[in-house]
């Protein structure tokens, strides 16, 4: 932070003026100040020890128009730096150890303290996923989704785990202080308790009960915001986040763009980026980016979530009265749980799928991307795998995430992988495609239902889901291979052919992973581990400098993936296809696109229909029912989503229709 | 058994009702009080039975037990299957 260039000792006339105005030191030669140093601004003043103060010429701008002059009044300070212009008023008990940036605003706090050696919330253990231990993953300020994950997943790692710990302890090693620092801007009222907490630039800190070792991180473009009786212990709170409304924390990481509010509690928990927590409990977890929990008597523990959403009263279990509480949950990207439902752990379910009922039995579903996960009577799980492919759901929640991403500022650490069709999520559906097809012909007529991993299943639904998954692999597979001939349908067939070549460097795994949110083909997580247990990446900066560049190649390890699994699935490999293969192809993308787009318009319309009108038309008439349902939810023809989709589905006709007579017309 | 008797025996079965309550003119959802979830696994028993495809478009067209049987009758002929 900025500073006055230099510090002078105060004249006699200064002190003198001072003390008249009620200020006070055990020794005024430890008292500096700075050129143009206006001692009219400090009144009722206590300096304890070494204090430097800056200029005091302006005002401090603060919420509602209100403007207020820079000076110190009615404070004890005690061993700190005060930079420009900066207010500090109604301090109860002292200031101490702090360096405060220009502009900064510090209005009616009790005591703000920094004790020797802090370290701010920085190398915290935090016991995520396990709450008994054994996954702990140390706060640092910069900590990013990738990097914990892999500190709590890849435990069967150990040389890699220590070797993630020593890069964290570096990071922790850079911010270890006898100083704390409040930012140039931010603005701490009403506190009483601020103790090793640093306060980064522009942060907003208002009435907050209770902040003890802890980060707030923000910027003039990103800044923090921290209100209403909030209580934090062993934290770290990242830019663009809000905590608010007596939320409590206790070990917990508070990543980019969060919001925690309305008296939701937190333990042992990581929240990263855009996550949203509210009235409930969270407990050893790990929140991936778009964690959301709204609703009262919610209950988050001892699981990993990412893309989540928890229904009202959505409820875990950890514990077997056993052992401890030493169970973990793995819920993968996108998982939803209906209102009060229930999961006993250990289990896993697959990305994308939905949780209704009270589970209490141990499943795996993790092969199953899509599911309807429904607990029977007797606990036991119900799998109607791909049930919630072509769903409205699922596409509003495709376009969501990247318009709800509330990071603000250059440094977004945090890597995102948004889309819901890619090599991870279609690889899971051409596995289960695999799985389903083996137990169709395995298994006897007379058998109603199969069991899969602890999940039972209809035996007259493995076909259905086959055909569920079959249509978005094909959508996914054609809509790729079409994209790749369009760009290069002018240069003719040879050109299509070169532009199907995988492209140099691109990685070819046929799993990929979800690391933290991040996707990537397996080969590329083994090279980093690798790479890191090698002691070529040593730092935490490489570290991002390396999954930023696996980001970056996304595009060609995904053409990679396709290029082969085109080959697997459909029988041909993509350079031996002809120009009526591609026709055909192109044809057969539009088929399986405007299935997808048209069951999800039934899926949408069954907002609109019959059932969904109960209890419209309050004290009317029929006609009133049609009527009040119409003034509230509008018309199904009329809705945006119903209107973009359509639109999709003319889009998606005209492009195949572009695209054969172009071809037809060029080869 | 005819195709009436064996999709009535089917949606019976599955909605664990007596065949006698399922009539032609049953609606699935109405009057037999079939939900969502039910009405896949009606679709794709059909679909094991008659050895026949429905999609979801089909499936929303057929609403009564009766438009079920014409629905069925008219793929086994398309099929080039007997009806009877």
């Amino acid at each position: 932070m900025s500073q006055p260039n230099s510090y002078g000792n105060l004249t006699q006339e200064e002190i003198e003026i001072l003390e008249r105005q009620g200020c006070s030191s055990q020794d005024w030669s430890q008292v500096k100040v700075a050129d143009g140093f206006n001692p009219a601004r400090v009144r009722n003043v206590q300096f304890l020890g070494r204090v430097h103060v800056g200029r005091f010429t302006g005002g401090i701008k603060l919420a509602g128009g209100l403007e207020k002059p820079s000076g110190i009044y009615c404070a004890t300070i005690v061993d700190c730096t005060i930079g420009d212009d900066v207010r500090i008023s109604n301090v109860g008990v002292h200031i101490a150890n702090y360096d405060i940036g220009p502009n900064a605003c510090i209005e009616n706090v009790g005591t703000m303290l920094t004790r020797p050696g802090a370290t701010f919330g920085n190398g915290v253990k935090v016991a995520v996923l396990n709450e008994a231990g054994g996954r702990e993953v140390t706060l640092f300020d910069e900590l990013s989704a990738q990097f914990a994950y892999l500190m709590c997943m890849h435990r069967y790692r150990p040389e890699l785990i220590e070797k993630l710990l020593e890069m964290a302890a570096k990071e922790v090693k850079k911010v270890r202080s006898d100083i704390g620092k409040v930012g140039a801007g931010a603005q701490i009222c009403s506190t009483p308790e601020i103790i090793d907490v640093n306060v980064g630039p522009c942060s907003i800190i208002k009435a907050a009960a209770s902040l003890v070792n802890g980060t707030v991180l923000s910027s003039v473009e990103a800044p923090s915001i921290i209100e209403s009786n909030v209580v934090a212990e062993d934290f770290i709170i990242a830019e663009s986040a809000s905590v608010t409304g007596s939320a409590h924390l206790k070990k917990v990481f508070v990543g980019q763009g969060c919001q925690i509010g309305s008296q939701f509690s937190a333990e042992n928990s990581l929240f990263f980026s855009n996550c949203e927590a509210f009235n409930g409990e969270a407990c050893s977890v790990f929140a991936g980016p778009y964690t959301v929990t709204h609703h009262k008597s919610t209950l988050l523990i001892a699981c990993l979530f990412s893309f989540y959403n928890a229904g009202s009263g959505t409820n875990q279990s950890n514990h077997m009265y056993k052992l401890g509480p030493v169970h973990e949950g793995k819920l993968e990207r996108g998982t939803k749980a209906g209102s009060f439902s229930y999961m006993m752990w250990p289990c896993r379910v697959g990305p994308f799928s939905v949780v209704l009922g009270k589970h209490t039995r141990i499943f795996d579903t993790s092969d199953f991307p899509f599911g309807h996960l429904e607990a029977g009577p007797d606990g036991k799980c119900s799998m109607i795998p791909g049930l919630y492919l072509a769903t409205a759901g699922t596409l509003r929640d495709a376009e969501k995430w990247p318009k709800r991403d509330r990071r603000r500022g250059a440094i977004k650490r945090d890597i995102i992988s948004f889309d819901i069709f890619s090599p991870y999520t279609v690889g899971k559906m051409v596995r289960a495609s695999s799985i389903l097809s083996s137990l169709q012909d395995s298994t006897d007529r007379s058998v109603e239902e199969v069991s899969i991993n602890g999940a039972e299943m209809k035996r007259v639904l493995l076909r259905t889901s086959q055909k569920f998954y079959r249509t978005s692999i094909e959508m996914y597979l054609l809509g790729k291979v079409l994209a790749k001939c369009e760009k290069a349908l002018d240069g003719g067939i040879e050109e299509i052919r070169k532009a199907f070549a995988a492209e140099a460097g691109a990685v070819f795994s046929r799993d990929w992973v979800d690391i933290g949110g991040q996707l990537m083909p397996k080969q590329r997580l083994l090279d980093v581990t690798n790479s890191i247990e090698g002691g070529e990446i040593t730092d935490f900066a490489a570290f991002c400098g390396e999954v930023a560049k696996i980001y970056q190649a996304f595009e060609k390890d995904e053409w990679a993936w396709v290029k082969e699994t085109y080959k697997e699935f459909f029988g041909r490999a993509l350079e031996t296809l002809t120009k009526d293969d591609l026709v055909e192809a192109a044809e057969s993308y539009r088929r399986a696109k405007i299935r997808f787009l048209k069951q999800v318009l039934i899926d949408a319309e069954k907002d609109f229909g019959g059932l969904s009108r109960t209890g419209f038309g309050q004290d009317g008439s029929a006609e009133d029912l049609d009527e009040d349902f119409r003034q509230v939810r509008g018309l199904y023809d009329e809705n945006k989503f119903v209107k973009e989709t359509r639109a999709n589905i003319e889009a998606v006709e005209c492009r195949v229709a572009e695209f054969k007579e172009k071809i037809l017309a060029v080869l | 058994m005819d195709i009436e008797q064996r999709v009535r025996k089917v949606v019976a079965r599955q909605l664990k009702l007596d065949e006698k309550e399922v009539k032609l003119e049953s609606e699935f959802v109405r009057d037999l009080g079939a939900e969502s979830i039910q009405s896949i696994e009606l679709v794709a028993c059909f679909e094991e039975e008659f050895d026949i495809e429905m999609d979801e478009q089909d499936a929303l067209a057929v609403r009564t037990v009766g438009s079920a049987v014409e629905f069925i009758k008219k793929a086994i002929e398309e099929r080039g299957g007997k009806t009877q």
